[in-house]
């Protein structure tokens, strides 16, 4: 196991490594720099401050001067924001977090919950209901579903704000504080769930029917059990081996923000900071963002194979 | 996979939600410019039927014809007045800002020495008065008495040579045009080989004067911009050593009708009222700046913010009309789109072509009519709104498709055989590159027809990047790309690209003459002459081809008195007036 838990922490760091590399090679040669978007600049000033910046440097310099700095835990200014990245990603990520968080909650309890009642009706009325109710919610885009929400909660009926995270200029602390939030955050966290809804529901579906018909089930079932244990204490266990790896899958999800759902809803999440760096190149913030996921990603698919040796004794590592 | 999905919505998302005519407009935001418009300009997805609209132009203000549709959320607030900003991301130090909407928020902050009018002409701000010397070199201004920072204490002209020279400073990375206005001994103090500017004379505690290297007529209001405190912002200042101001970003200490109360990062910037503004305090205690990316309607409808900016096309102004409780105010902003000619190219060097493309290309229909009337053809690099604006002697390039042809037979471009037009065995081909938006999506459907027309192979590519747009025509690989100017304070900054090498492989001796003799006078009479001789000139040669200006409306909350919106300053000059009824 720890000779194990070694060799994929040496992988580890290569492929972090290489990824750094790669990620920085990218970012550096996609057309256009941080400074050519400023159309208000002189061609003198703008090989100026290419100079301030460093940016007429070499870009495997630049690498090995990014590198330098983070293994010290620097990971600089944000160019067009101006301020530490590390400190804009403390203000924001936990936004785009929070939504997330919730959101994968019910969309997994959700998700389980009809995924076992389809397939124990399988091809029952319910089933193909659901079934087409899920692909419906995944074939349409999420904007849509966003802007229709906000027509409908937001501006014709006022049940709900149409977006942010807290009322302009509120003063709100504590439990009005949550509360206030709690309702900005329900219309993202519907439109978030209805769209990874359909995917997961139609995995534990098919899981669910696989160990269904499993020998073992049919004994449990022959010496008497309760149908109620059969389902969520037998076949459910066994059907939820195979999900452990989506937990590690999720993880960088969890603290990548989205795009889409930030602009719609005006959520301060770190997907719409992201974005607006890409379209900035602000190389500081672009980097550290996108290493940051890599790492999660990395972390999260070792945690997945950890825990399935965990759960499931058949694995050995 | 999931990543490639998140990628293709966004740009789905990024084509239908945020367009907005003015797009290219928006991307131009990274600049650092106080004189940006306070507002989200959004136009929801400009229909491309060519209705016919009449109005352009003459549109005038509308005042809210029922208040009592006014959202409860609004009723209730009675001291505060929000307004929608796109993205604020917390600079808030004039100069060392890089998004425009920092910007606007310093806007609020600070007050420059010198300010402008509605045309645009130098106005009163922090100086009271200012003279030139008969060299045109060197500047005075007089400060106000009694002016405060708004922690309280004076402000003084060793502020505001304490601000100049830091500009001066070889690890400035900002973009402010003082940098290059050429202040006597800046160079020398960049270089560490002087203690201080030469340049830079402090007279009293209310007079100081500028000497520049040679005569600029920009430099009264560039100079005349925004004041730091020295015992603030400077108390940790080292020649070459300038991070420590970004500390202070957050924490601006100005002389702006509002201070900073608080800034809550992707949601609001909040304002109160600072009791030192040398003018009337503001009559509403607080105003808030409420981060809305993308589309304001919502926000507007449920009364979330007070004020919010529109493209003026007929489908707005009609559903701003039905809300009933807004007042509608037309607004041109201060630039001008234009399409950038490939000058380096053998077929757009000739001056017919250029014209040929000019009188073949249907503007009114593009820019105009397809946007319901929210346009007006430009012709030449100056907004209506500018005191340097004139039509006489003005070749309006009316659309024109037979001139269009005989200036490209005359050029000897003759129809080949399968319609496009030849010379010297080479194809007339146009490479067109655009900013993914609706107009621009336009402008290629209508386009492909009138070069059809002309016999024109026409070649559109369009980029969702700007940056990626930018760097392909630094590239030289394109004939024509659509741009839009920054907003533009003084009528040089709207011809400068014609002098200073940014055009590649444009250089006009008459051009550049009369670019310096406008600059060598501060006297608006004579500049006013000579603009109008240099628009004259560029409006025959066409190194680029003028195409539009944009026309947009703001709406607000009718509760709100006295709100006056500066097309060069923005909000920020008058905000101290508005009251909320």
């Amino acid at each position: 196991m720890s000779s194990y838990l070694v060799k994929r922490l040496s992988y580890i760091i290569i492929i972090l490594f290489a990824a750094s590399l790669l990620i920085f090679c990218l970012y550096a040669f996609t057309p256009g720099d941080f400074i050519s978007g400023n159309i208000k600049l002189s061609p003198e000033r703008k090989a100026e401050l290419r100079e301030i910046y460093g940016l007429n440097k070499p870009v495997l310099e630049r690498y090995g001067i990014w590198l330098k700095n983070a293994f010290q835990g620097d990971f600089g200014f944000s160019l067009a924001q101006q301020r530490p990245v590390l400190k804009l990603f403390n203000e924001y990520i936990w936004n785009s977090f929070l939504l997330a968080v919730v959101s994968t909650f019910f969309t997994w309890l959700i998700a389980v919950i009809i995924g076992v009642i389809a397939a124990y009706k399988q091809y029952s009325w319910f089933d193909s209901l659901i079934m087409v109710f899920i692909f419906a919610a995944m074939s349409i885009p999420s904007f849509f579903i966003g802007l229709l929400l906000i027509k409908i909660c937001a501006v014709d009926l006022k049940w709900l704000p149409p977006g942010g995270m807290t009322t302009t200029g509120s003063n709100a602390t504590g439990f009005a504080y949550i509360q206030e939030v709690v309702r900005h955050m329900t219309l993202p966290v519907i439109v978030m769930t209805l769209l990874g809804l359909g995917s997961l529901t139609r995995y534990f579906r098919s899981n669910m029917i696989d160990v269904i018909q499993q020998d073992y089930i049919r004994t449990a079932r022959a010496k008497g059990t309760k149908e109620r244990k059969v389902l969520f204490t037998h076949a459910l266990r066994n059907a939820l081996l195979p999900a452990i790896t989506l937990v590690g899958f999720e993880l960088p999800g969890l603290f990548g923000g989205s795009l889409i759902i930030e602009k719609i809803f005006n959520w301060p999440g770190i997907g719409q900071l992201y974005m607006s760096s890409f379209a900035t190149r602000d190389y500081p913030l672009l980097m550290g963002f996108t290493m940051f996921i890599a790492i999660l990603t990395v972390i999260g698919t070792l945690l997945s194979d950890l825990l399935y040796s965990l759960a499931d004794p058949r694995v050995k590592l | 996979m999931r990543k490639g999905s998140f990628l293709l919505t966004s740009l789905i998302i990024a084509g239908s939600l945020l367009l907005s005519a003015c797009s290219n407009g928006n991307n131009a935001s990274p600049s650092a410019s106080s004189n940006e418009t306070a507002s989200t300009a959004s136009n929801s997805g400009g229909s491309a039927s060519p209705s016919a609209s009449s109005q352009t132009g003459a549109l005038a203000p509308i005042q809210a014809s029922d208040l009592s549709k006014l959202p409860q959320l609004a009723q209730s607030r009675t001291d505060t007045i929000i307004v929608g900003l796109t993205d604020p991301s917390g600079a808030f130090t004039p100069y060392f800002q890089q998004s425009g909407y920092d910007g606007n928020v310093s806007s609020l902050l600070y007050t420059p020495l010198v300010t402008q009018d509605e045309q645009g002409l130098p106005a009163s701000g922090l100086a009271e008065s200012w003279e030139v010397s008969a060299d045109q070199l060197t500047y005075t201004y007089h400060l106000r008495k009694d002016l405060k920072f708004s922690d309280g204490t004076p402000l003084t002209a060793d502020d505001v040579a304490f601000t100049w020279t830091l500009l001066y400073d070889k690890g400035y990375d900002g973009d402010s045009l003082i940098t290059s206005i050429g202040i006597k001994g800046g160079q020398a103090y960049k270089e560490g080989k002087a203690k201080t500017v030469e340049g830079i004379k402090v007279i009293d505690p209310q007079t100081i004067s500028v000497t520049l290297e040679s005569p600029k007529a920009t430099a009264l209001l560039v100079l005349g911009s925004d004041v730091l405190s020295k015992a603030y912002y400077g108390k940790d200042y080292k020649f070459g050593q300038l991070d420590y101001i970004k500390k202070l970003h957050e924490k601006p200490v100005g002389t702006g009708p509002y201070k900073l109360e608080k800034f809550i990062p992707g949601q609001e910037v909040r304002f109160v009222a600072n009791e030192y503004f040398f003018k009337d305090k503001p009559k509403t205690e607080h105003f808030i700046y409420k981060t809305s990316e993308g589309d304001t309607w919502q926000y507007l409808e449920t009364g979330e913010v007070d004020y919010a900016s529109f493209s003026a096309t007929q489908e707005n102004i009609d559903k701003l009309k039905g809300l009933g409780f807004v007042n509608i105010v037309p607004y041109t902003p201060s630039n001008y789109g234009y399409l950038q000619v490939n000058l380096e190219h053998d077929a757009l060097k000739d001056k017919q072509v250029r014209q040929a493309i000019a009188y073949g290309l249907d503007r009114q229909s593009i820019y105009v009519d397809a946007n319901q009337g929210a346009g007006q053809v430009a012709n030449i690099p100056a907004p209506p709104i500018s005191w340097s604006y004139t039509e006489e002697g003005i070749n309006p390039y009316k659309y024109d498709p037979e001139k269009a042809k005989q200036l490209l037979d005359e050029a000897g471009w003759k129809e080949g055989a399968d319609g496009i037009r030849e010379k010297d065995g080479k194809k007339l081909s146009i490479h067109y590159l655009g900013s993914k938006n609706a107009q621009t999506d336009i402008l290629i459907a209508m386009a492909t027809e009138n070069f059809k027309a002309l016999g024109i192979d026409f070649q559109p590519e369009v980029f969702a990047d700007f940056n990626a747009l930018v760097s392909k025509v630094e590239g030289g690989d394109y004939d024509l790309a659509s741009f839009s100017t920054p907003l533009l304070s003084d009528p040089a900054d709207g011809v400068v690209q014609f002098v200073d090498g940014e055009l590649k492989g444009y250089d006009n001796a008459q051009v550049k003459e009369l670019y310096d003799k406008a600059l060598s006078t501060t006297d608006i009479e004579q500049r006013k002459k000579y603009y109008a001789e240099l628009y004259k000139v560029l409006n025959d040669e066409l190194p680029i081809i003028f195409t539009n200006y944009r026309k947009t409306v703001y709406a607000y909350n009718g509760r709100i008195d006295n709100l006056v919106v500066n097309p060069f300053i923005g909000i920020s000059q008058n905000v101290n007036n508005w009251a909320l009824k």
